[in-house]
C-alpha cells in the first residue's frame, strides 16, 4: 500500500477534562478530496486546527507524505504544504486583496532583511512578481473578483472573504488544503456559486487535495467525495455519503436518538 | 514636511506639467510654513500657522479627492520629488537667518524623527506596542559616549558600535517579550524601558545622575564639527553640522523604511498585525519577526542617540526616560502609522510645539495636548494615514 499525502493516527486531544478529539484516524491519498461532516462542537474544527499546527495534539500523530509533523508549529506545518482557511474568515482586512495572497506566498518568496535593505532592486522584482501571481490565483477564482484586486479585503461581502481565503490558501502551492466550513454564513445562491468556484479549482488543480469541513448537506451532495462523520470528537462513520446518511448513528447524531428512530 | 495642500481643483490637471507644479507647491508650500513657523517669535503668528495647517487637513479630509491628486503626483513625479526634497534641505539652514536656536530645533525635529520611524516598524507595521525606544535611545547615546570619552574611538565607528549594542539589546528584549502579547507585552517594555534608566542613574561607570560630560564632536575630512561652517561667503553656526548628520540619518531611516515596508518583510509585519493567527497559517514566523522589529527599532534609534550624544557633548539618564518613549509612541499615532511621511511630519509637530508655545509658560503642555487631540479629532487616522501598497506599473 502507497504513503497517503496525510495521514493521522490515533488523533487525539484533551482540554483540561474534555476530550475534544479522540482517537481520529484520517488518510487522504494525493488528489483526493475528503468532506467531514459532524454536528456542531463535534470537533471538526479542533481536527484542522491540530492538523494545521495551532493546537499541539495530546496523543497521536499527523504525516505529511510519511513525514512526521505532528506538533510541529503552524509557520513550519504551512511550509510543508498545508493551507487553510477559517470558518470566520481571517483576512488582512486592512490590506489590499493582492497583499492578502501575496502573504500566502510568504513560504516561497525569499527576500530577507539584508536584501530587501541592500538589494531594493531584487526585492521589489519577487514582489511583483508575486503580486503578478496573486492577480492571476485571484482570477481563477473569481473573475469579479480579480476586477476589485486593489481593494483593501475589509470591504469585500462575506462570500468574496471565502473566495479570497482560498485564493490565499492556493499561493503557497499546497499539497492539502484544509477549507473549514466554506459556506459558513452564506445564503443558497452564494453557496452555489461558491461550489461552483471550488469545482473550478479542482478542475485545475488535479494533484491537489482537499478536506473540506461542511454543513450544508447541499454542498456535501454536491461534492460526490467520501465523507467523513465525526460526533462528540470521534468518528462514527465513513464512506460515501449515499452510504453514510443512511447509517442510524449518522441519524442519531443529526436528527436527535428520537427522530432517527421514529 | 508641513504640508500645505495646493488650491488646485482635484479633476483638473493632468500631465507631467500639472504633476510637477503639484510636487513643487507641496514641498515649497510646505518648507515656507516650517520656516516662518521656526522663526516667528509673535505668538499671533504662531497660532495663525497652527489655524493653516488645521485648516489644511480639514481640506484633506474632508475632500478626499485632493488628497488623491497629490499622492498621485508625488507617485508621478517621484525622482523630482526627490531632488527637490534634497535641495530643500540643503538649502534650508542658509535660510535660518544664522538663527543657532531654528537649527537646534530642526536637529532634535529630525533626531525624532529618526526614532519615530523606528518605533513605526513596531508600532505602525506590526503593531507591537513598544515603550523601551527611549532605552534604545539611550543604549546607543551611551555607548557611543563611553566609547568617545574612554577609548577616544571616532564618531564615525561609534555610530555602528553603538547601533550593534543596541541591537543586541533589542534582542535580548525581544526574546522575553515573545511569552507574552498586546497589553503584557507592553508592560515588559515599559519595564525595560525604566530599568535601562535605573541603571543609567545607577551604575558609577555611567556617571551616574550627573551622566557624561565632553562627548566630543564628530571630525569629518578634518573639520570638527563643533566649529562654523563657511561656504559660499556665508558663514553658518556650528549647528549646521549637526543639521546636515541628522538629515543624512533621516534620509537612511527613510530609504530603510520604504525597502522594508514594499518588501516581503513589511508584508509579513502588516500579516501580524491584521491576524496573528491567520499570519501564523501562511508560514509566517511570527516570534522571528516580532523579534526582528524590536531589533530594527533597537538598530536605528541608537544612530539617534549616537549623534544625540555628540550633539549636545552632555548625557544624562534624564534625557532617556521612560516619557520619551511615550512621546516618540504619540508622535506615530498622530502623524500616522505605518505612512513614513506621516510619522516625520508627527515628530516635527511635536518637537516644536511645546518649543513655540514657551509663551503660554506653565500651560504650554496642556496647549499641546489639546492641540493634539484636535488633531486627532480632525484625523483619527494620523495625519498621513497608511497607504495601500502598489506594485509594478500600476499608478
Amino acid at each position: 500500500m502507497t504513503t497517503p499525502l496525510l495521514e493521522t493516527r490515533r488523533l487525539s486531544i484533551r482540554f483540561g477534562g474534555l476530550v475534544a478529539v479522540n482517537g481520529v484516524d484520517l488518510r487522504l491519498a494525493a488528489g483526493e478530496v475528503l468532506i467531514i461532516i459532524g454536528p456542531n462542537g463535534a470537533g471538526k474544527s479542533t481536527l484542522f486546527n491540530m492538523i494545521s499546527g495551532i493546537y499541539r495534539p495530546s496523543s497521536g500523530t499527523v504525516h505529511l507524505n510519511g513525514h512526521d509533523i505532528t506538533g510541529r508549529p503552524a509557520h513550519r506545518i504551512a511550509a510543508a504544504g498545508i493551507a487553510r482557511t477559517f470558518q470566520s474568515s481571517r483576512l488582512f482586512n486592512d490590506l489590499t486583496l493582492v497583499d492578502n495572497v501575496v502573504i500566502g506566498m510568504h513560504t516561497r518568496t525569499r527576500t530577507g532583511v539584508i536584501d530587501a535593505l541592500l538589494r531594493p532592486r531584487r526585492a521589489r522584482a519577487e514582489l511583483d512578481a508575486a503580486a503578478e501571481r496573486a492577480g492571476a490565483l485571484i482570477r481563477l477564482v473569481s473573475a469579479d473578483l480579480y476586477e476589485r484586486r486593489h481593494a483593501l479585503a475589509g470591504t469585500l461581502p462575506q462570500a468574496d472573504r471565502r473566495r479570497l481565503e482560498i485564493a490565499r490558501a492556493l499561493a503557497s502551492d499546497p499539497k492539502v488544503i484544509l477549507l473549514d466550513e466554506p459556506s459558513s454564513g452564506m445564503d443558497e445562491r452564494d453557496t452555489d456559486a461558491l461550489i461552483k468556484d471550488i469545482h473550478t479549482v479542482m478542475a485545475e488543480r488535479p494533484g491537489l487535495s482537499f478536506i473540506i469541513i461542511e454543513h450544508d448537506m447541499r454542498l456535501v451532495a454536491a461534492l460526490p467525495e467520501r465523507v467523513m462523520v465525526i460526533d462528540y470528537g470521534e468518528k462514527i462513520a465513513e464512506g460515501h455519503f449515499s452510504e453514510v446518511r443512511l447509517l442510524p448513528r449518522v441519524q442519531e447524531a443529526y436528527l436527535g436518538q428520537k427522530a432517527a428512530h421514529a | 514636511m508641513m504640508h500645505q495642500p495646493p488650491v488646485i481643483p482635484a479633476s483638473s490637471g493632468r500631465g507631467p506639467v500639472a504633476d510637477l507644479s503639484i510636487v513643487a507647491a507641496v514641498e515649497l508650500g510646505g518648507a515656507v510654513v516650517l520656516g516662518v513657523f521656526l522663526l516667528a517669535d509673535d505668538p499671533r503668528i504662531i497660532v495663525a500657522l497652527l489655524g493653516l495647517m488645521g485648516a489644511g487637513f480639514a481640506l484633506l479630509q474632508f475632500r478626499p479627492a485632493i488628497e488623491e491628486r497629490i499622492v498621485a503626483a508625488f507617485r508621478a513625479a517621484r525622482r523630482a520629488a526627490m531632488i527637490l526634497g534634497a535641495a530643500v534641505v540643503l538649502v534650508y539652514p542658509f535660510l535660518m537667518q544664522g538663527s543657532s536656536y531654528a537649527l537646534h530645533l530642526l536637529i532634535i525635529a529630525q533626531l525624532y524623527s529618526v526614532l519615530a520611524l523606528a518605533l513605526n516598524f513596531q508600532l505602525g507595521s506590526a503593531n507591537i506596542p513598544n515603550f523601551a525606544t527611549g532605552a534604545s535611545y539611550g543604549i546607543g547615546a551611551y555607548t557611543s559616549a563611553l566609547l568617545a570619552i574612554n577609548f577616544g574611538v571616532s564618531f564615525w565607528l561609534t555610530l555602528p558600535a553603538a547601533a550593534l549594542v543596541a541591537t543586541f539589546f533589542g534582542f535580548a528584549l525581544g526574546f522575553p517579550s515573545m511569552r507574552t502579547r498586546e497589553t503584557y507585552l507592553a508592560l515588559v517594555t515599559i519595564a525595560f524601558a525604566i530599568v535601562i534608566h535605573q541603571l543609567l542613574n545607577n551604575f558609577s561607570w555611567t556617571g551616574g545622575p550627573n551622566g557624561l560630560v565632553g562627548v566630543p564632536a564628530p571630525v569629518l575630512f578634518g573639520h570638527s564639527f563643533a566649529d562654523p561652517i563657511e561656504l559660499f561667503g556665508r558663514r553658518l553656526p556650528s549647528q549646521a553640522n549637526f543639521y546636515y548628520l541628522s538629515a543624512a540619518l533621516v534620509a537612511l531611516a527613510i530609504i530603510s523604511a520604504r525597502r522594508l515596508h514594499d518588501s516581503r518583510i513589511g508584508l509579513a509585519w502588516n500579516a501580524l498585525r491584521g491576524d496573528e493567527l491567520a499570519a501564523r497559517c501562511q508560514g509566517i514566523n511570527v516570534v522571528w519577526y516580532k523579534i526582528l522589529a524590536f531589533a530594527v527599532d533597537a538598530f536605528l534609534a541608537a544612530f539617534a542617540g549616537s549623534v544625540y550624544a555628540s550633539y549636545v557633548s552632555y548625557i544624562s539618564p534624564d534625557n532617556f526616560t521612560f516619557l520619551v518613549s511615550v512621546t516618540i509612541m504619540t508622535m506615530v499615532i498622530v502623524g500616522g502609522m505605518d505612512n513614513t511621511l506621516g510619522v516625520i511630519l508627527g515628530a516635527f509637530l511635536l518637537t516644536m510645539l511645546p518649543e513655540k508655545l514657551r509663551i503660554f509658560a506653565d500651560y504650554r503642555l496642556l496647549f499641546v495636548s489639546v492641540i493634539v487631540i484636535l488633531f486627532l479629532i480632525l484625523r483619527p487616522q494620523g495625519l498621513f494615514p497608511q497607504r495601500p501598497r502598489s506594485y509594478g506599473g500600476r499608478e
